[in-house]
């Protein structure tokens, strides 16, 4: 069929309006009659609030209200909540403190809220802030974890006394024990991950919207999962009941997991429009997205492997704890519990593995998820591990990752997951030829010969996506299904509506998912749109996170499709007067097997609706089918990235020469988009390791809150990337797709480590190495490279 | 109030503000011209670049009053009609964006690099000057590969002589 | 954002001359960076309000200064904290203690110990500057004051 079916380097459908000015964003909707919210926030990590004094502000120009956590909870306006419930060891429930949208009592954070001025100017809203005056009892704080757990640390909410959410384990404890006690080798580390501040370029905003004569609301927010959101404001926040709330998430600027929360600036924009009568609008600055998004990350851990004699893993071992901020996020204790352990196991057959993860509060923004989730803080336990092990044992990094690979499939790990399908020498082999390897000795010689240090990193990962099936979650402790829905509105003149629950803020959905079908129903996509985002147009929907908008959203189209294209053929059989069994669709057309006689898809739509061709009886008119799909597994994205850089040893700074990406993500709809979601991928992770780091200092204080002190990848600092592909179709759903949205922000942060820890030749530098931390650990170690 | 007159994508404009108003909340909210967007508070992340005269500039750290005068043009103001300028075009062909938000002050910044630093540029060149412009989507691989075709493109049409 | 630092002038005066000095809140008004009133509330307690500018961000922080310690002529403890509303507060204190002068020399000596803390956002926008601005308004402080003793 035509060139935009699936497979094809398609351009997109959505670019016209943002390169031309045109894209709505939440900031951009303008309600008749908007008046501006601002939030004061705490300035102090910890504090008892013993007063607010609000009269000087109410009195200042443009002051329409000012709210506190006491208005909230006289209109019994609920507080957020964290959806995924963990089990500690004992069988205890996880320890979750109340989490108010306005303070109640209690600050626990820099950033937390106090209260909200509304007034008809922003700038008038900020004015009226700088006169309230709250009392404040400064408390201790518990800023690092080492801080939270000392004996008579402060205590943040006292259904955790030791500040602990939770002591979760994974895994069979004694078979690892056995494992380690017959091992010839046990390789041992400690890890950082480094606490990250997902930072989409456009900040959070919401405009809540209250209509009198209806009693309904709207809320334009700028959400990954609008109906997620609207779920847990009706539901648990008791905003009001679904059917009187629609949320609207527009175009949104990109979210790496910080916008599927529910906060509380959307929750009391909403609230607050019916209190004063007229819509509300909140728009994040910079530095409150930074103390108030959700941050990623910020693991503390500690691994041991063991190896039999000829560097077989038999066993691994890992202590994490996880830093849970203080509150718990909507999704964050998932993040470092089911979404971190069960990818331990790595693309590694490995017997035995035991994991214990601590989830600490500290009094710090609440952290959940970002961009992979778990799943790279995994890969850098693991690839770390394994390369670590390999130069212990004195075996090619890139062999001894071969020797230990998982081979049969359907291979079921020790830590729940079963990979399904996957050929991880193919990724392997194809990697180490574009990269050039075998001549990496030369390389390192000519960089010697400069006075330059060169590296080179493997990691070799994998990821579980589409974070479903429904049944699997539901049984780990998720509050909801992750399934995904969709609708096919096919109109009389054969041009076609898809109504999807999954929400594009970058990826592209508007041209992937026409893909599809101008590829099924042999239309040009050109004749199709793609409808999302909109609790009113949109019957239900889980949204977009976890690369799960191919794997599961695309799978209900495909599935509403089948349906589609089984009444089509119904509609045609009474044209064409032959049995729908006879009918064949190919190309666009359908036509009686062996007979030239044929119609056309938009004829078949028309005849669907004008329904003269049959009675109602026989056939229902009309063209629209819908279906939800859950599928039966995850799946199983993996691959392979090699970088490979140069560190001046008289500076500090790392140069990164060549990055090598192969990736295995089943099969692919549109290329082009693919790896621009693998560079993407890349960069955060490459962010993560060289740069980015969100630093609390010990009283608390966010002290990189704004682009001068917290370091963003910026173009100078990035390599252009050489993006390969190989392809085992995933056998879990209907189009063979894995999944591609977190891959190389999964794979990069251990592949960039283990090729600085190669070139400096030693394992003494952590995330984020930069300049600085880099020429001190060079200057502690003779480098491997100059010793030898 | 301030009485402020500007010439914005080809149109003269007047408008009564607060002193204080940003030449960007001048654009976004006086004029809904909300294709000029704001990602910081710290005159960083380039998102709010349009041209002041001819010239880049980033819009949230300009007083609308400091530019009374001025002659403007915001991304809204780059095609010629349903014309895309070459360097729009060249981010659809090379897939420069993904969310769009940080597109329109990135187009605006490469137009500027083009004028400064000619048509024929390299990755280097184009690396540097993007200094003051952040994306977080792309991981600017396609970008720089726009940028280089985009350049490319006003050269050969002339778009880059205007 | 905790910070701390210490240092020493020699002044011209003698120990209970400086010593009324420190204790008359007219010189203190004068002397310290931005101090925009500074009204007595009791014996040893004040209430205070000074402007202060860091980096990008500047407030007026109103609050309270307190003595105490008090050991004539040898030094005190001043400490004083203040609400710079979304500005965020600040917070410290200096130990004052005055040393008989070097042999041979008149006057006496001044040595401090500052401690001062910052939060909110003057610490998420000003971190890189704090030190040196909290460094530039202790040594303003103390220079001011010698000057004002010199001036009798
Ligand atoms: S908004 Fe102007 S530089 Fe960020
Ligand atoms: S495309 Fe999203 S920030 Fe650049």
């Amino acid at each position: 069929m035509s060139g935009t079916g699936i497979g094809a380097r398609v351009l997109r459908k959505e670019d016209f309006r943002f390169i031309t000015g045109k894209g709505q964003f939440t900031d951009d909707v303008n309600r008749y009659g908007q008046a501006h919210a601002v939030f004061l926030r705490s300035p102090h990590a910890h504090a008892e609030i013993l007063g607010i004094k609000l009269d000087a502000a109410r009195a200042m120009p443009g002051v329409i209200d000012i709210f506190t956590g006491d208005d909230l909870a006289a209109d019994k306006i609920g507080g957020l909540i964290c959806g995924w419930m963990i089990h500690s060891k004992d069988g205890t429930p996880m320890k979750a403190g109340a989490h108010p949208a306005l303070a109640q009592g209690k600050v626990r954070y820099v950033g937390d809220h106090v209260a909200v001025i509304i007034a008809e100017t922003q700038a008038q809203a900020r004015d009226a802030m700088e006169r309230i005056v709250v009392d404040y009892k400064v408390l201790k704080p518990g800023v690092s974890m080492a801080d939270a757990v000392k004996s008579g640390a402060p205590v943040l909410h006292e259904v955790a006394p030791d500040n602990t959410v939770y002591n979760w384990a994974l895994g069979d404890e004694a078979a690892t024990q056995a494992a380690f006690a017959k091992a010839a080798h046990v390789t041992k580390l400690d890890l950082v991950n480094n606490r990250l501040v997902p930072n989409p370029m456009e900040p959070r905003a919401a405009v809540g919207d209250w209509d009198s004569g209806q009693d309904a609301f709207t809320l334009y927010t700028t959400s990954q999962n609008p109906h997620v959101a609207r779920l847990v404001l009706s539901a648990f926040i008791g905003i009001a009941p679904e059917h009187k709330l629609r949320v609207i998430a527009p175009d949104v600027g990109g979210g790496f997991g910080s916008k599927i929360f529910i906060y509380a600036e959307e929750t009391v924009c909403v609230w607050a429009a019916k209190k004063i009568g007229r819509p509300v609008k909140w728009v994040a600055d910079r530095t409150e997205a930074f103390l108030s998004d959700a941050h990623g990350r910020d693991h503390v851990t500690h691994a041991e492997m063991a190896l039999d004699a000829s560097g077989k893993i038999l066993g691994l071992r890992v202590k994490t704890q996880a830093n849970l901020g203080a509150y718990l996020s909507t999704f964050s204790s998932s993040v470092p519990t089911y979404l971190y352990a069960p990818l331990l196991s790595g693309q590694y057959d490995i017997p035995a593995i035991y994991v214990e993860v601590d989830g600490l509060y500290t009094n710090t923004a609440p952290v959940d998820a970002y961009r992979g989730a778990g799943r790279p803080e995994a890969t850098f336990v693991i690839e770390r591990m394994v390369e670590v092990a390999a130069r212990e044992v004195k075996q090619d990094p890139a062999e001894f990752r071969r020797r230990n690979f998982v081979r049969q499939f359907p291979h079921q790990t020790p830590v729940i997951m079963c990979y399904d399908a996957g050929d991880y020498d193919a990724a392997l082999t194809k990697a180490l030829e574009m990269s050039d390897y075998k001549n990496i000795g030369a390389r390192k010689a000519e960089s010697a010969k400069k006075g330059l240090l060169r590296g080179i990193g493997f990691s070799a990962y994998i990821e579980a996506c589409g974070i479903a099936p429904s049944a699997a979650v539901g049984s780990l402790g998720a509050g909801v299904g992750l399934w995904e829905s969709a609708e096919v509105r096919v109109n009389p003149v054969g041009t076609v509506e898809i109504l999807t629950g999954s929400h594009s803020h970058g990826q592209g959905h508007e041209t992937t998912f026409a893909q599809l079908v101008s590829e099924r129903l042999g239309i040009s996509i050109d004749n199709v749109s793609i409808v999302h985002g909109d609790t009113d147009k949109v019957q239900m929907g889980m949204g977009t996170y976890g690369s799960r908008s191919g794997a599961v959203g695309m799978s209900a189209i495909s599935k509403a499709l089948d349906k589609i294209e089984a009444k089509a053929k119904k509609v045609a059989g009474f044209v064409l007067e032959a049995s729908p069994d006879d009918i064949e669709f190919k190309d666009g057309k359908f036509s009686v097997r062996g007979t030239d006689k044929e119609i056309d898809f938009a004829s078949v739509a028309l005849q669907a609706y004008i329904a003269h061709k049959f009675n109602g009886q026989e056939l229902e008119p009309g063209l629209k089918e819908s279906a939800f799909w859950d599928p039966t597994n995850f799946t199983f994205p993996a691959g392979v990235h090699i970088c490979e850089l140069e560190i001046d040893p008289a500076t500090g700074v790392t140069r990164i020469d060549r990055w090598t990406a192969v990736d295995d993500f089943g099969n692919v709809i549109n290329p082009m988009i693919v790896e621009g979601q693998v560079h993407g991928g890349i960069a955060q992770g490459v962010g993560q390791a060289l740069l980015e780091g969100a630093v609390y200092d010990s009283s608390g204080q966010l002290v990189t809150a704004s682009y001068m002190d917290y370091s963003m990848p910026r173009a100078g600092d990035l390599p252009s990337y050489d993006v390969g592909m190989t392809q085992t179709a995933c056998p879990s759903n209907p189009l063979g797709i894995k999944g591609c949205g977190e891959a190389g922000a999964i794979a990069a942060p251990p592949a960039v480590m283990n090729a600085i820890t190669d070139a400096i030749g030693h394992e003494g530098i952590a995330m984020p190495a930069t300049p600085l931390a880099l020429w001190r650990a060079i200057q502690k170690t003779a480098p491997r490279a100059a010793a030898e | 109030m301030a009485s402020v007159t500007l010439n914005v994508n080809g149109k003269s404009v007047t408008r009564g503000v607060d002193a204080r108003t940003l030449l960007v909340e001048f654009l976004r909210e006086h004029m809904r011209l909300t294709g000029t967007h704001v990602g910081c508070d710290t005159t960083q992340c380039g998102c709010c670049t349009v041209h002041v005269n001819g010239e880049a500039m980033k819009s949230c750290t300009l007083l609308a009053v400091a530019v009374d005068g001025a002659t403007i043009t915001t991304i809204e103001g780059l095609a010629k009609g349903q014309d895309l300028h070459p360097m729009q075009a060249a981010f659809r062909e090379h897939h420069g964006l993904q969310c769009g938000f940080c597109t329109p002050g990135m187009i605006m910044s490469a137009v500027d690099m083009v004028r400064r630093k000619g048509t024929d540029l390299d990755d280097k060149t184009i690396r540097e000057e993007l200094e003051g412009n952040i994306c977080r989507c792309t991981g600017y691989h396609n970008i720089v590969k726009a940028i280089h075709y985009g350049a490319e493109a006003m050269g050969k049409t002339g778009t880059a002589a205007e | 954002m905790a910070m701390t630092m210490t240092g020493e002038v020699a002044l011209s005066a003698s120990r209970e001359t400086v010593w009324v000095k420190l204790n008359d809140p007219a010189v203190l008004k004068a002397c310290i960076p931005g101090c925009e009133t500074l009204d007595k509330t009791s014996d040893t307690g004040f209430s205070a309000v000074v402007k202060l500018k860091i980096g990008p961000v500047s407030a007026t922080f109103k609050g309270s200064v307190e003595l105490s310690d008090l050991d004539p002529p040898n030094g005190y403890r001043i400490s004083g904290q203040g609400e710079g509303g979304v500005a965020g507060f600040a917070k410290g204190g200096a130990t004052v203690r005055l040393l008989p002068p070097a042999e041979g020399n008149d006057g006496c000596i001044l040595s401090y110990d500052v401690e001062a803390n910052v939060g909110g956002k003057i610490a998420q926008l000003g971190a890189r500057l704090i030190d040196g601005v909290a460094k530039k308004t202790a040594d303003q402080f103390f220079n001011n004051f010698a000057e004002a003793v010199k001036a009798g």
